[in-house]
Parts: C-alpha cells; structure tokens; sequence
C-alpha cells in the first residue's frame, strides 16, 4: 500500500515536472520601463493565463544594453522572443538580416496598426515589427516669456515659429529654442526636401541651403543657444526647466519631467502642437516596437506575444499607465481617454489631448534603410559640415557642396 | 642538487596559468581580429569570406580614417605632460609635509569615480556658459559678457584639447600613484649620500631620482601612450565624437557596432595595433634597460 502511494505521488510529481518542462518561455525585453513593472507583469500574467504551455517572461535593461547583448544573444544562439527596438534599429537589424519579417504571423491584426507605424517598421515592403507605443512633438513654452516678449499664440507655421523666436531674443534677451540639430536629416524631411534621389545626394539645393541658412541666422542671432548641438533630450529639458529657452519641442512625457523638477516653470507652461511645414509630417514622432530576433526558438509562439502586447486593450492600457505616450493602434488613438484632458488643469493632460491630435501625422524621420553603403560616416559628414555652417566656420552653401561631393563619391561605388 | 633545466621547467610551470590566461583573452582575440581584417564577416550567419586587402585599401582611401587617426596621434601630446606632472606630483606628495595624505586622496579620486558622472560634470564645466568661462572671464582672460562665451567642446580648434585636459585630470592621479611606489623604492642612503656630496635638489632629481625611477618610467609611458591610442569613453562622454574628436577607436567602434561591418573595424582595429607597437618599440629604445 504504502508503495502504491508513492508511486503515485511520484507520477505526479513527474507528471507535473513534465508539464512544467513543456511549457515554451518566451522571454521579451523591454528598453527603460522598469518602473511599469506591474503592468508588465500582469500582461505577462494575462497571456499566460490565455496561452496555456507559453509563458511570456519580462526583462528590462537600459537602451545601451538591448544592442549589445541581442547581438551576443543572437552569435551564441540564444536569443529572447521579443525584443523592445526603435524604429531606426529595425531598419539596422532588418537589413543584417537578423530579425525576421513577421507578415506571416500578424492576419488580421496587421489592419489594427496605424497607417504610417506600419510604414515606420515596414523594410522592402515587409513589416519586421510589432508597432508599440508611439510619441510626437508638441510646443511646451513659458507664458511670462512670451508675454513679455508680446506674443499672445502659439505659431501656425514653421515660418512663424522662427519668427517668434527672433522676437523673444530680440525683447528679453533669452534664447528662444534648441531645435535637435543633431539629425538634420530629419529637419530635411519634415521640410519636405529629400536627401537622396535616384543614387544621388540632393541636399545641396537652393532650397536646402536656405533651411539651413535659417538656422545659421537663428544661431547667429543667439535665438538658439551655443551649444545647441550638443543638446538633446535631457540638456533641452534642464535647459526649459531653468527658464534659459522659452520654448522646448518635446513629447508630453517631457512635460512629466518639468512638473517633477521645476514646478514654478510647469506652473507657467502652455502646450500647442508643433507646426507642420511642407513635409507635413510632425518633428520629432518616435515610435516603439518589438521585434523577433533571428534565431528564437519558436517565432510563432513569439509572435502571438508580440501580437497581444501590441493590441488594442494592451496599448490603450499601457498609455494611461504612462500617461504620456500613444498608442500605434488606429482604434486605441481614438479612445476618448485622450482626449479627456484637453480642458483639464493639469499640463500634461492638455499635452496628450494635443500630441494625440497631431497623431495622424507621425512617421519616425530616418532614411530609407540601405540607401547609404556606409551610412555611420556618411551622416556624420553631413552633421559635420551642417555644424560648420549653422556655427559659421563655412558658408552654407560650401558646407553643403562638401557633404554632398562626399556622400555621392560613396554613392557611385 | 637541481640542474638548471628543471628549474626552466618550474618557472615554465608558474607562468602556465598566466600565458594561458594571456593565450585566450589577449594573443587569441588579436589574432582572430588580423584574421577578421582580411574577411567579410556576417553576424547573421557567423559566415567569414576572404577579401584580401579590400578593408585596408578603404580605409587608406577614407577621409575620415585618416582624420580619425590624426586626431589619435594628437592626442599622444598628453603622454609627456601627463607623465612630467604625475612624476613631479609623486615627488611633491612624497615629502612628509602635514595634509599629504589629503593630497594623496584628493588626487586619487578622479581615477575611481565612474567616467559618466566625471563627464557630466566637466559638460558643465565646458558649457558656453559654464565654469571654466566664468573662471576666465573673472580673469578677464576672454572678453565679458556673450561675447567672450566660448563652447568649449563644440569649437573643433579646441575641442580636442578639451577632451585631453580631462583625461589628464582623469589620469594623473593613477600615474601619480605608480611614480610614488617608484620613489618609494628608493633608498634612502642614496638620497642621504649625494646630500652629503653637496647635489642641490634638482641635481638630485635629475641624477638620482629619474635613473631610478626609469623602469616606472617606462610602464607609465607605456601605459599612458596605449590609453591615447585608444581613447575613446572620454570623446564619448564630453562629445560624441564631434567637433574634430573623432578619434580611431571611434571609428572602429562606429564600423564595428554601428555599421556591423566587423571586417573594415577589424582592419582599422590592426592599423592602431600596429601604430601602438611602433610607439611602444620606441619607448623601449629609450627607457628600456641597456644591455
């Protein structure tokens, strides 16, 4: 008897070892959001639950880490189910072939994504990401700055936002804004002035050279600060938050940063959407995805994890838990949720209701993946000589004459 | 009694674990890199297909490469300042003056706080409107006011050199510290002796203390000129790279990890080996031990 027993706790045991040993990980990184780790781990929870012998495992790691050690994931053979990437990263990793087009897995969900964040993952007309959640730029501005510089609205066109800032610099001394002058090629698009066309770099035209040139008087002027190349997110923010610049471009997360650090300035804050220009596409939109690494062990069990974090009810969930950030859902973007705080009090509510608005609009500004055979040095030329004209070392036209000679003698090759 | 033989063997038999060590995490990966730089590799695949010289001809053909390398050897200026000050500091805070142990730490300190933290702080000590501007316009140095307001690390005529006097301020303390073990190797006879000869202290310096310090001399040059060669996390922290500090380990990190082409990294990777060995054969022509 008492060994009938244990062989019967034994077969359970077993039974159970076994059933656990059958269940497939599928282990998914996420970049910079430890501190949402309760909906990360109840989503998890929730796709265990509905996909029985799956079960998703979250990771989160620093943007600066996700890199590297997919990299040496992939090499050693091991890599994760999904990865959290940028835009720019799956045009990268898509073109070293070391994420797999994911067409053949999405169905029906593929008519969920927007528009343009479909176009934003999509590498020789394949998708080879799962669109998340997505961010764009509006106007935060100091109101006591803008009063006394007399300005009673925020700008409608690009034009009258540089306009606007020459009048702030020339009636209260202060730099006006830090645009991102570290991705022209972005300004470029959001311009509507391509970079390259038929194999040929094409910024070097008189239309080009008078975008740059607006920047060269900006800088000139003092209407942008010195060491404005220098500046990205985090420099912009400090520089809004202690009151040196009077407008930042940011997304409404951003405005998160202000209330927590300088509340005097949120105090004084006004939101408005950034102008569009002829582009019409808006500065500065950024958006998240998640990827399947070449390798993973079961790239259609990662695939439906990839389709659930990314559906309606997770990405509408996921933006109110961060408040900030939209969804790259067409039905999700329309929840009244967003534009629920378009009166309220509060800065950031007012922020999501203006980004969400401008949503339509939004496409990750890069270059067409593969268009440039040694694209890290070929930018970097661009960004170099851009520096030397808007900082006055070289007349635009040269500076630009320069970067294009370089990048079509690479083009020809 | 032992023949000599078997005590080669011995000592072959204690140095065992470090060539070893040496054979996997130092000759191994430089020898897989030379192999690389002759190969187009592919991360996708793991695939490595010969190409003979097509990495080196480009990068002899690359503009950037070769700024990049220029901007590398101009940097190698710092080796003789850096290894004068930290030889002069050693010597300074060798002296059983009150506070000296301060001073010790206090020079120290730069060497063990994280390098992100350091930049961040010499960022702001850069900025156009930054400490360093005001400190010189306090001088009255630079003009007051906007006018004399310099970016100090977005100027490539002085960018560089921006990035160097970190690394200086990063580094002394670390030499400072090899040189003050040197000195303290020292005999003190020796010292006592060419006092009693009537030697003034810079004779004493020049004859006594730098002969004797030679060895440490040699490890510090080494040391400090291969740290110049491959700079990198300081351009990295104060610049990224721009305003004229791109530098070469800049540039195989770019091609490496950025552009994914490990061949043409792996090859410019070579092409700084090459140069730091030349340098070091130099430094051994004349700190090295006479036969």
């Amino acid at each position: 008897m008492k060994l009938k027993k244990m062989l019967i706790v034994g077969a359970a045991l077993f039974a159970g070892v076994n059933a656990q040993a059958a269940d497939t990980e599928l282990e998914f990184w996420t970049m910079n959001l430890q501190k949402f780790s309760s909906y990360f781990e109840q989503s998890a929870a929730k796709f265990n639950e509905a996909n029985p012998g799956l079960k998703a495992k979250w990771v989160d790691m620093n943007w600066d880490q996700i890199q590297p050690k997919l990299t040496a994931s992939i090499a050693a053979g091991n890599p994760p189910a999904l990865v959290n990437f940028n835009v720019p990263w799956v045009h990268e990793f898509a073109a070293q072939g070391l994420i797999l087009p994911i067409d053949q897995y999405l169905g029906a969900a593929k008519a969920t994504y927007s528009t343009n964040a479909v176009k934003d993952v999509q590498v020789k007309g394949q998708m080879y990401a799962f669109p998340w959640y997505n961010s764009t730029q509006i106007i935060a501005y100091n109101k006591d700055i803008f009063a006394k510089a007399g300005i009673k609205a925020a700008p409608k066109t690009f034009a009258e936002f540089v306009a606007m800032g020459k009048q702030i610099k020339a009636k209260t001394g202060q730099a006006a804004f830090a645009p991102k002058m570290s991705d022209m090629v972005g300004f470029f698009y959001y311009a509507g002035l391509p970079v390259v066309t038929d194999g040929k770099a094409v910024f070097n035209s008189p239309k080009h050279v008078a975008f740059i040139q607006t920047f060269a008087d900006l800088y000139k002027a003092g209407v942008v600060p010195k060491d404005v190349f220098k500046m990205a997110f985090e420099q912009e923010i400090a520089a809004y938050n202690s009151g040196k610049i009077a407008m930042m471009t940011t997304a409404a997360q951003g405005l998160k940063r202000t209330e927590t650090d300088s509340k005097a300035i949120y105090e004084k804050t006004e939101v408005a959407p950034f102008p569009l220009d002829a582009g019409k596409l808006n500065l500065g939109s950024w958006m998240m995805d998640f990827v399947i690494p070449k390798g993973t062990k079961d790239p259609a069990a990662a695939a439906k994890l990839g389709i659930f974090l990314t559906n309606d009810d997770q990405q509408l969930a996921f933006s109110k838990v961060t408040e900030s950030t939209m969804p790259s859902t067409k039905k999700a973007n329309l929840d009244p949720y967003f534009q629920s705080g378009a009166k309220s009090t509060d800065v950031v509510d007012r922020a999501r209701a203006v980004a969400a608005k401008s949503m339509d609009n939004a496409r990750t500004l890069t270059l067409t993946p593969g268009t440039l055979p040694d694209e890290t040095v070929m930018v970097k030329k661009l960004q170099e000589e851009i520096q030397n004209a808007v900082e006055g070392r070289k007349s635009v036209k040269d500076a630009l004459d320069t970067a294009a000679a370089a990048w079509n003698e690479k083009l020809k090759k | 009694m032992k023949n000599s033989s078997s005590y080669t063997g011995i000592a072959y038999l204690f140095l065992a674990p470090a060539l070893i060590l040496m054979g996997i995490f130092t000759f191994w990966p430089v020898g897989y890199n030379a192999y690389l730089a002759f190969n187009d590799y592919s991360i996708a695949d793991g695939a490595a297909t010969w190409n003979n010289f097509e990495h080196f001809k480009y990068i002899y053909k690359e503009e950037l490469f070769h700024n990049a390398l220029k901007n590398s050897l101009i940097f190698l200026l710092i080796v003789p300042v850096i290894q004068i000050c930290a030889l002069l500091l050693a010597k300074l805070v060798n002296n059983k003056l009150p506070g000296m142990t301060f001073f010790r730490a206090a020079f120290y300190i730069p060497v063990i706080t994280a390098i992100s933290i350091a930049g961040v702080v010499w960022v702001n000590v850069y900025k156009y409107d930054g400490i360093l501007t005001w400190f010189l316009q306090a001088l009255h140095l630079i003009p007051q006011g906007s006018e004399g307001q310099v970016d100090w690390l977005g100027n490539p005529a002085i960018a560089l050199f921006g990035v160097m006097l970190f690394t200086f301020w990063r580094g002394i303390g670390w030499f400072m510290v090899l040189y003050l073990a040197g000195l303290q190797a020292i005999p003190k006879e020796v010292e006592e002796a060419a006092i009693l000869d009537g030697a003034n202290a810079f004779q004493r310096f020049w004859k006594i203390t730098v002969p004797m310090v030679k060895p440490t001399i040699l490890l510090c040059s080494l040391m400090s000129t291969i740290a110049a060669m491959k700079i990198l996390q300081e351009v990295v922290v104060l610049t990224k790279g721009q305003a004229d500090t791109y530098t070469a380990l800049f540039y195989v990190y770019d091609q490496a990890f950025r552009n994914y082409n490990f061949g043409r990294a792996a090859a410019a990777g070579l092409v700084v080996t090459f140069f730091c060995m030349i340098l070091a054969a130099i430094q051994f022509r004349f700190f090295g031990e006479k036969k």
